[in-house]
């Protein structure tokens, strides 16, 4: 008896993710028919979901393993939620969108932060402290000569083979 | 304080069966657990103890270390392992005891050189794609070579480490490879997914993006990634809050949420050439790539390979793995599509089941 309250409720659960999914994909499909509207796409859940809940609290038979249904609820929700946003970045308009946010975005930041490292490269010569451009200069130079030490390592080590290979002195 | 002074019987109540009643009594323990853990994640958080598989370094380069795993080495040939560059921490293939790539493989006779590209400075803006594959692999490759005293080597690239060791041994095909083992790395970038989507030069200017950026940014980096699955931390909080009592998950979640959280920057130049070369112009599977002035040809691989995909994979779909496999010349090649997503493959309780001993025993057969 309980096993069967259980999947009645898991099928009303199953249904409300599908319902909800196929209202936001609808949504989704008609972007310029009329302005979004939240609860449109929250009540299908929600009304299936206090169904739900309703009809174990009158009925009395709330299943043993009712948490762990809860759960697959939550995961199943979670995947069609997953499943169509996915669905939604994946489209050329998408790409688009974001391109050109992100275009506004340097077109903003570029110029910011520019004129962020000036000041702070005048403020650090004015304290007569070395400024992050000379820091990083001085930290490129340390890796060039690191990769000029090597250099001469492998020069070394290809010198140290040859006398080897010929018997001489190591 | 003991677990099991947080109990509450749930009193009997007519009309409820035992089965429900136990099934109650179960989840009102399991909430004072979660009470219990929750409580200490927040107002004793624990640092997690990572890396805890014995290693030492044979080689350091700038920012970039080289890492040996001793084993008792019952296999002569040792194993190359190239992670991604940028992005995260490869302290995921050793993350915990009994959690551990690095454990697995040491424990099956395999001697693992571990390349870490460690975190990069505004100084290594410079340092390209090209530069990492001519100058800093193949060292990395001939120090792990010489400190094994072995003739040939296995390399095995994970995610964008794949692609860098492809680039490497299709321009040097005299490198004595022994066997190539692609896991979730991205080979076609036709089916790159969503990222090849966004990147994609139509939309996305990667020239202005480093010019202005200069280095990219971790918190840009983790904005693409957590873009990528908005539900990532949504069902990443429920599945802790479920699994909450129990103090064995906790403790992985504490070391996998520690690694989680921890982006790193790509170089500029990095990342434009791995934007262009790779996802806008797809040139490494086209054999139009040239590296330190030599063409790049997967054809010039020979050595046994193995591709591993994951079915969940959205940041290296299998599509984008898989054609490794046709790409090259080898005779003894073989593809798998395990279960799981992009890190699930190679880390966590799934990884130790679905993909470590498949991995260990295709390297164990020809090594």
């Amino acid at each position: 008896m309980a096993d069967a309250g259980g999947q009645q409720l898991f099928d009303m659960w199953k249904k409300q993710v599908e319902e909800g999914s196929q209202a936001w994909l609808r949504m989704l499909s008609t972007p310029q028919a009329a302005p979004m509207d939240p609860q449109a796409f929250w009540r299908p859940f929600m009304d299936q979901g206090m169904a739900a809940w309703s009809k174990v609290m009158t009925q009395g038979q709330a299943p043993p393993d009712l948490m762990a249904q809860w759960k697959q609820f939550l995961d199943q929700w979670i995947a069609a939620w997953s499943k169509v946003l996915e669905q939604a970045m994946g489209t050329e308009a998408f790409a688009k969108t974001l391109g050109k946010q992100m275009e506004g975005f340097l077109n903003t930041a570029g110029p910011a932060k520019k004129a962020v490292d000036q000041q702070v490269e005048v403020s650090l010569a004015g304290l007569g402290l070395a400024s992050r451009s000379q820091l990083i200069a001085v930290a490129q130079q340390i890796i060039q000569l690191e990769e000029k030490i090597e250099g001469v390592e492998d020069k070394l080590d290809a010198v140290l083979r040859r006398l080897d290979a010929v018997g001489g002195p190591r | 304080m003991k677990d099991e002074l947080f109990t509450m019987a749930v009193p009997e109540l007519p009309g409820v069966s035992p089965e429900v009643r136990a099934r109650w009594q179960e989840e009102v323990n399991r909430n004072f657990l979660r009470m219990k853990h929750f409580s200490e994640m927040v107002m004793n958080p624990k640092e997690p103890a990572l890396g805890p598989t014995p290693r030492q370094e044979i080689y350091r380069r700038n920012k970039s270390r080289l890492y040996r795993y001793e084993s008792k080495r019952t296999h002569r040939t040792p194993v190359l392992f190239v992670p991604n560059l940028g992005i995260s921490r490869p302290y995921i293939f050793d993350l915990m005891p009994k959690g551990s790539f690095m454990e697995h493989m040491t424990q099956q006779g395999f001697d693992m050189y571990l390349v870490d590209w460690g975190i990069f400075g505004p100084e290594d803006n410079g340092l390209s794609f090209e530069d990492v594959v001519t100058k800093i692999l193949p060292r990395m490759a001939q120090k792990a070579l010489e400190s094994s005293g072995a003739r040939e080597i296995s390399v095995l690239g994970y995610c964008m480490g794949a692609p860098i060791s492809a680039s490497f041994l299709g321009a040097n095909p005299e490198f004595p490879l022994k066997n190539f083992v692609n896991m979730a790395g991205p080979i076609d970038f036709a089916h790159a997914g969503l990222f090849a989507q966004w990147l994609d030069a139509r939309y996305f200017d990667v020239d202005k993006y480093v010019d202005t950026m200069g280095t990219i940014p971790a918190d840009m980096v983790k904005a693409g990634f957590k873009l990528l699955k908005p539900t990532m931390d949504l069902s990443t909080n429920i599945n802790l809050w479920w699994n909450l009592w129990n103090p064995e998950y906790v403790s992985g979640f504490s070391a996998l949420n520690k690694w989680a959280n921890e982006y790193l920057p790509f170089p500029g130049e990095f990342f434009r050439q791995w934007v262009k070369d790779f996802y806008q112009q797809n040139r490494l599977v086209r054999g139009e790539l040239r590296m330190g002035g030599r063409p790049v040809s997967l054809r010039n691989i020979h050595a046994p390979v193995l591709a591993v995909g994951a079915k969940e994979d959205n940041i290296a779909p299998p599509g984008c793995v898989k054609p490794l496999i046709t790409a090259v010349s080898s005779t003894d090649r073989e593809y798998m599509e395990l279960p799981g997503g992009h890190i699930s493959l190679i880390a966590g309780r799934g990884a130790s089941v679905h993909c470590w001993p498949k991995v260990a025993s295709w390297l164990a057969a020809r090594s």
